[in-house]
């Protein structure tokens, strides 16, 4: 029996450095000249916040800014972004502040299973960096190219809507590390009384 | 007040030497890392507080057994996910994410044939190709798996043939994913090609070489896997009644389309112990299956589930491909990580049964239901998965929530050579309740009877045995069907609207966890386990083996943990990821996790919280029956300033021992009958729901579009609102797919066609409703503060719904899902052509005339109403079981009192003699054991 | 999914690119073109037809000149969407798969999408399992999957949205190449079969499409069948494009896509129905002789019949400007 038909992936060309900025630090990082962004991103940038989902262009889990627009990284090569500047779902935040976008994402149930949820993380931010007020319309349009199999979208849409009413106010996101409960919690020395018996 | 000590604003100074040196054993940590964001705790919300209790929260359907245990902390508020921070920053670690030091990157060669002996392969030429670090073969792993210890058919890679295109044949770990690719091209295997079977009725048939070989219990030489008969109540009186809905449903394959494919990683660490990383809803499974079939004891076997992007039944089964990269890091010694391409994804498939469903709803004179008779064949594809559970579903599951005469239910499943299906969102059940639903709008249609009264006058009430004995305990059914009939505007709707425009409604019943554990007799072990570790730190460490697949199961479990003890969230620390510290839990399946795992939790926490008290009563001199547990404080409940801190009753309960641990686990109560077969679909409880879909259709192109839908939901009690919405809205999207675009096709040769996300139909944002989720609280006595599922049973009703919509729309009648429109279209084509109509346009529009039964029925309804609010308060104690409506005695057994009662579950030649029936030609095999001729 | 490796080559003049392609033709070196990528790349990833190089026009500064008249072959179709071209073009642009494919994907790489069949946008190893197709045959010299038994037409589908609306505006379709620039009527830039697509030369490419300035004078409409409104290819797709008058329409243009192999422009129907024309019933008729001349086959997503069917309901709904 003759093997059977096949194009064959090794050898390629040798690497060449491939130079950019990801979430504003520079990389130059070994790329073969055929490499795909998301590849790139995932196997030697080290951003594994972008996800690969069906790897063609159909579920936008991929989805990463290029100067500030929305990509497919997985339907783009990597050399033609050659010294762009790429933002990843780990450089929506703001040091330890959340993105408004990445806090109404956690608080209104706009991620479910979470997979998808970088994608439309960053396809929503770059919209409501240009259109804080989006209407529904606007909204859907954006994220028409992100799939959701967990949410059904309503949430996420609410999850936009509340994002954009953050940024119109100028609201940041939690502070990630501040201190939460305290187990030892020092009352005042007479709390009141509640009216009645609570048992 | 005379007696315990006011806590002080810091901690007591007289202790403290003032000559700043530090006394031995005598150092102040009473307050170590204070700095909260809050530094007053807060007493019991009163608002928050069952009325059972003294609080002021009203409970409409009584008391709940764990209303002693609320406190205010976190049950029913809306509860961001506690993992959504890691998933919105892009820290959440799903499969392929896992990267290991030194990892190699398997790939998985596979089959071209779609059934094939493999007479030979070579893995010479893959080996010596540089950068190949381990080649391995079916030759290397030949111990059987299966999720279910019934039916093992599963191999790490093919043994002697392939069953499907897709199948795994060998694999390769390589030092890039090029190499590995490059390498199985590498790999020479000689088939020898077999006549291969694809449509199901095929499967009924004997085969000369059937798919599989089940020894002494195979199906005659047939391909039949497994086949159902049950056959309860007047089965013979039901046809005799004088409105019938007979159709004949053909129901596409799905996939369950979650966005993260499947990845694996697979480490052998310097002990020597296996390290398996993996996106799984069942990692107990996994864990069990490795250790069978790579013959190593299960201790040494450490399964990590990573953060799964999405399950729906589609990662809960224990995979072939986890055991490859098993083998290939064993060989080569070094961690190999498999990530699969979308068309793998389906290769692997194990989605909903593409199913052929003969459905016959009977309805008597006086608008009773008088019988129900289903034959559905399922094609199981290649292997077993779940498909046992499914063939039983798929009728069992319709028992409820109507009461009815008779139920005859004939089941098959057969192999074919296509990806293997299995368990999906609403398993088994989803297909023949869409059959049931719609039906029931039949016979409506020809009864002259509203189907939205006709379902109130038909419902079994709380606390009943359906017809197969199943326990129901709560049901927020008819207030389902009322909160949606209200909220949609039924009544101004319903066959009123302008052609084009349909309202529809449907429900849905299942199950709120599978009664039986599959693995061990639940009289030994508990369905859950879940332990609690308090450090000095106060906070409390969750270890479950509960898996979170997206929907929530560690904030479902913090929640319960949160609640009992009236800590904040932040303080609840879930542990569910590791085999090596997570007790055994089955998995996330059949919506058992939120029932069993919050019981569970429930438990221990009650158990830890009664430590912390006892210890507070050594404190301040109160007994725990007078101590009420606040936000982070304990006081006497006369006078709150009495009291202590979480930390220092903490402090106080680790005093002798260092350690402050706690175990709850959950078993099902004793349920269900004893005939063979009684265990399928038993759950301690059972969730209701009713949906109304209102559509557009275009009569000229047959596209339809779903304008708004209304979904109730009774999930016993919503512990997190914001997650029961979500879980709603996305079970609609995923019906509505099913209804109207996704399905797995197969071509003339066949071929799965659309093994990819651009022509396996999901829908966008676009055409997804406003859907209005609409909770139902049934409150079920013995669910978590209430709570029952959520997740599977609101994907039921939409499909009827749209379905029974586009009737009321256009007048047609689908039986074939998904309705895409050019189905839609040839089926108005048809209607057209019978009616002699040219334009589509001019198609009659439905119109409803009531006859006299919708008075009847509507009093009926308004009776019953009065009979389940009673029943439900337990001011109506007798017992009921299906049959009661028709006039019988629920104290003495049914067959006793009429003689055409039948319960049996062997069919008689006479229950098999109608030809077409397609499931019940599974029964003219005769199991080689009972012929007495296996070898 | 990866790509089998090749070359990629990013010119930044016309010229540059030119050359770079006679070169690689001198060097008898398979190549292709790619402007967005979103159709070759995905193409690749499942190693179709795939070459050991690949020249980008991505950098080709003039090929992204966008006027009203004037589309250059790298605008992109979140551009066209927006941009100041006829409204039937930036209509039909925004029909095109989702949001994010339309910011990648240029409207030179819509005009030259690749064919699509069922048997043939699959990967290597769904391919190998049906013994290849007449379309990638890897050399095999297998037979055409959807008509078997002949293999010297590829029935493949084109479905872009573009062709047709250009085609109904009279669009003029510029190519350059190594024997130097040339321009055609888009509807003669497209040529029977699947695998030909087009008249493009091996080393030719497209750098803009051009609408006359008569066309501003024309309304038209476009009508698309697809299952979802976001990602999917056209089933079947109508445009067209009229001039009306107080007494009825002076121009009418016609041109179907997704049907066949190429898209095509119906002048004679369009002729006929403008010699007695009466409005809707006009239309009715005209849909009815469109639907006759288009044969699809059974390669897409939804059934030849269907599309043919509702290649009449578009036709009808595309005209309903010509007399509401």
């Amino acid at each position: 029996m003759s093997a059977p038909i096949h194009i064959p992936m090794v050898p390629s060309d040798p690497m060449e450095a491939w130079t950019a900025r990801v979430n504003g630090a520079q990389f130059t990082e070994l790329a073969h000249s055929h490499s795909i962004l998301l590849d790139v991103l995932r196997d030697h940038v080290g951003t594994l916040g972008v996800k690969r989902g069906c790897d063609m262009g159909t579920c936008g889990c991929c989805a990463v800014l290029v100067d500030g627009e929305p990509v497919l990284s997985c339907l783009t090569l990597a050399f033609e972004v050659e010294g762009k500047d790429i933002t990843t779902v780990e450089g929506l935040a703001d040091g330890h502040h959340l993105h408004p976008i990445q806090q109404c994402f956690a608080d209104h149930g706009g991620s479910q299973c979470g997979f998808c949820t970088p994608g439309f993380l960053v396809v929503s931010a770059a919209l409501l960096d240009k259109e804080p007020n989006p209407s529904e319309a606007a909204i859907k349009e954006a994220i028409e190219g992100n799939l959701c199999r967990c949410t059904g979208y309503q949430q996420i849409v609410t999850s936009i809507q509340e994002a954009g009413e953050m940024l119109r106010n100028g609201l940041t996101g939690e502070d990630r590390t501040e201190a939460a409960s305290d187990p030892h919690p020092v009352g005042p020395d007479e709390p009141t009384l509640p009216p009645g018996d609570a048992r | 007040m005379s007696k315990g000590y006011r806590q002080a604003p810091s901690g007591s100074s007289d202790k403290k030497r003032k000559d700043g040196k530090r006394i031995a054993g005598k150092q102040d940590f009473g307050v170590p890392g204070s700095g909260g964001s809050n530094p007053y705790s807060e007493l019991q919300d009163i608002e928050r507080i069952p009325n059972s209790q003294g609080g002021q929260l009203e409970q409409p359907r009584g008391p709940h057994v764990h209303d002693p245990h609320i406190t205010g902390q976190t049950i029913g508020k809306a509860t961001p996910l506690v993992d959504s921070r890691w998933k919105v920053t892009g820290q959440a670690e799903y499969g392929d994410d896992i990267r290991l030091p030194n990892e190699l990157v398997g790939r998985i060669l596979r089959s071209p044939h779609h059934y094939a002996r493999i007479v030979s392969i070579d893995t010479s030429a893959a080996e010596a190709l540089p950068g190949v670090r381990a080649v391995s073969t079916g030759m290397d792993s030949v111990n059987r798996f299966g999720v279910l210890p019934v039916t093992k058919d599963e191999h790490a890679m093919a043994q002697d043939k392939v069953r499907h295109v897709g199948d795994l044949v060998a694999c390769v770990a390589a030092e890039s994913e090029e190499i590995a690719i490059e390498a199985l091209s590498y790999i020479h295997v000689d088939y020898e090609v077999m006549e291969s079977i694809h449509d199901m009725e095929d499967g009924l048939l004997d085969s000369e070489n059937p798919i599989h070989d089940r020894g002494k219990y195979h199906i005659g030489e047939s391909n039949v896997q497994k086949r159902v008969f049950q056959q309860f109540g007047h089965t013979d009186a039901m046809h005799d009644a004088p409105f019938q809905s007979k159709s004949d449903w053909t129901f596409a394959g799905l996939h369950h389309g979650f966005t993260e494919p499947h990845a694996v990683v697979a480490h052998w660490d310097p002990n020597g112990r296996l390290q398996l990383y993996t996106p799984q809803q069942v990692p107990h499974y996994v864990h069990r299956a490795l250790s069978s079939v790579l013959d190593v004891p299960m201790h040494q076997i450490n399964v990590i589930r990573t953060f799964v992007g999405g399950g729906f039944g589609g990662k809960s089964d224990p995979f072939p491909h986890e055991m490859c990269a098993a083998i290939l890091a064993k060989k080569s010694g070094r961690p190999v990580r498999i990530n699969f391409d979308r068309e793998e994804v389906y290769w692997i498939n194990r989605g909903r049964h593409p199913s052929r469903i003969q459905m016959e709803v009977y309805a008597d004179e006086k608008g009773r239901i008088a019988g129900i008779e289903t034959d559905a064949l399922i094609d199981g594809g290649a292997f077993a998965s779940f498909g046992h559970v499914t063939t039983y579903y798929n009728g069992v599951l319709h028992t409820s929530p109507y009461e009815i005469g008779g139920f005859h239910y004939t089941g098959a499943r057969v192999w074919t050579n296509k990806p293997a299906s299995g368990a999906m969102r609403g398993h088994g059940a989803v297909n023949s309740r869409c059959a049931v639903e719609v039906a029931i709008d039949d016979v409506c249609e020809q009864m002259g009877v509203d189907p939205m009264t006709f379902r109130l006058a038909n419902l079994l009430p709380p606390h009943c045995r359906t017809i197969t004995g199943f326990r129901i305990t709560s049901t927020g059914m008819r207030e389902c069907l009322d909160e949606v009939r209200k909220q949609s505007g039924w009544d101004d709707k319903f066959r009123k609207m302008p052609l084009g425009r349909g309202i529809g409604v449907g429900c849905g019943f299942f199950i709120s966890g599978s009664g039986l554990p599959i693995h061990w007799d639940p009289e030994n072990f508990p369905h859950a386990t879940v332990h609690l570790q308090c450090d000095m730190d106060g906070g409390v460490t969750v270890h479950t083996g509960a898996a979170d697949i997206g929907q929530g199961s560690d904030t479902a479990v913090a929640q319960a943990v949160s609640e009992v003890l009236a800590l904040p969230l932040d303080m609840i620390r879930i542990r569910s990821r590791e085999s090596d510290t997570a007790p055994v839990d089955l998995g996330s399946y059949s919506s058992r996790v939120t029932f069993m795992n919050c019981n569970a939790a429930i438990r221990a926490a009650i158990e830890l919280r009664e430590k912390v008290l006892n210890a507070a009563w050594e404190i301040i001199g109160y007994h725990p029956d007078s101590l009420v547990l606040g936000d982070r404080r304990i006081y006497y409940k006369r006078d709150p300033a009495i009291g202590v801190s979480w930390l220092q009753a903490v402090h106080k309960a680790q005093a002798d021992t260092g350690s402050l641990i706690a175990s709850g686990a959950y078993r099902t109560p004793p349920m269900g009958g004893v005939h063979k077969g009684a265990a399928a679909g038993l759950a301690p409880a059972y969730s209701f729901s009713a949906y109304v879909a209102e559509v557009e259709v275009d009569p000229e192109t047959g596209f339809v579009r779903v304008i708004k839908a209304w979904a109730a939901h009774d999930c016993g009690k919503a512990l997190n609102p914001l997650a029961v919405e979500g879980q709603i809205i996305g079970s609609c999207h995923m019906g509505m797919g099913q209804v109207l675009s996704e399905e797995m096709r197969y071509g003339r040769t066949g071929h799965l066609l659309n093994p990819d996300l651009l022509d396996y139909k999901i829908m966008s944002v676009h055409e997804m409703p406003e859907v209005v989720p609409i909770i139902v609280e049934s409150n079920d006595p013995e669910g978590p503060f209430g709570a029952k599922e959520a997740g599977e049973g609101p994907l039921l009703p939409i499909l009827p719904a749209v379905v029974n919509a586009i009737y009321d729309a256009i007048g047609v009648r689908v039986n074939e899902l998904p309705v895409s429109p050019d189905r839609l279209y040839s089926t108005i084509e048809k209607q057209c052509r019978k009616m002699g109509i040219k334009d589509p346009l001019d198609l009659p529009n439905p119109s409803f005339e009531p006859s006299a039964l919708q008075a009847d029925l509507e009093n009926r309804a308004k009776e019953h109403a009065h009979r389940d609010l009673q029943r439900d308060l337990l001011k109506d104690r007798s017992s009921y079981v299906n049959g009661v409506l028709f006039g019988f005695d629920p104290d003495r057994p049914l067959p006793e009192q009429s003689e055409g009662w039948r319960e049996s579950v062997t069919p008689t030649p006479e229950d098999l003699a109608d030809p077409k029936k397609r499931a019940a030609r599974a029964w003219s095999h005769v199991e080689r054991r009972k012929r007495r001729d296996d070898a | 999914m990866k790509t089998p490796p090749f070359r990629l080559h990013r010119p930044t003049t016309i010229d540059e690119a030119v050359n770079l392609a006679a070169d690689l033709v001198k060097r008898k070196q398979g190549f292709d073109w790619v402007s967005g990528g979103t159709d070759l790349l995905a193409n690749y990833k499942w190693h179709i037809n795939t070459q050991p190089h690949v020249i980008s026009l991505a950098s080709i500064e003039e090929l992204t000149r966008h006027g009203a008249h004037h589309i250059g072959a790298m605008v992109r179709l979140h551009e066209l969407e927006h941009g100041p071209t006829h409204p039937l073009l930036r209509k039909a642009a925004g029909t095109i798969a989702s949001t994010l494919i339309r910011r990648s994907a240029t409207v030179g790489g819509n005009l030259c999408l690749d064919t699509r069949c069922f048997w043939f946008n699959q990967t290597e190893d769904w391919r190998r399992s049906i013994d290849w197709c007449h379309k990638c045959d890897c050399d095999t010299g297998a037979d055409c999957r959807v008509i078997p038994n002949q293999n010297t037409l590829c029935v493949a589908t084109y479905q872009g949205d573009l062709a047709p609306c250009l085609m109904v505006l009279d669009a003029t379709i510029h190519l350059a190449g190594p024997e130097g620039v040339r321009s055609m009527s888009i509807a003669d830039f497209y040529a029977l079969d699947g695998m030909t697509r087009n008249v493009l030369k091996t080393g030719e490419f497209v750098t803009h499409v051009s609408t006359p300035e008569e066309s501003n004078d024309l309304d038209g409409d476009y009508q698309k069948l697809s299952l979802r409104e976001s990602w999917d290819f056209p089933e079947a797709g109508v445009a067209a494009a009229w001039k009306r008058t107080d007494t009825g329409l002076s121009t009418l243009r016609i041109a179907t896509t997704a049907c066949e192999s190429i898209p095509r422009i119906h002048l004679e129907s369009a002729e006929a129905a403008l010699v007695d024309w009466n409005g809707e019933s006009t239309t009715i008729e005209v849909a009815e002789a469109i639907r006759r001349e288009v044969k699809p086959v059974n390669n897409t997503y939804f059934p030849p019949a269907y599309r043919r069917k509702m290649l009449r309901v578009l036709t009808k709904r595309a005209l309903k400007g010509t007399w509401m």
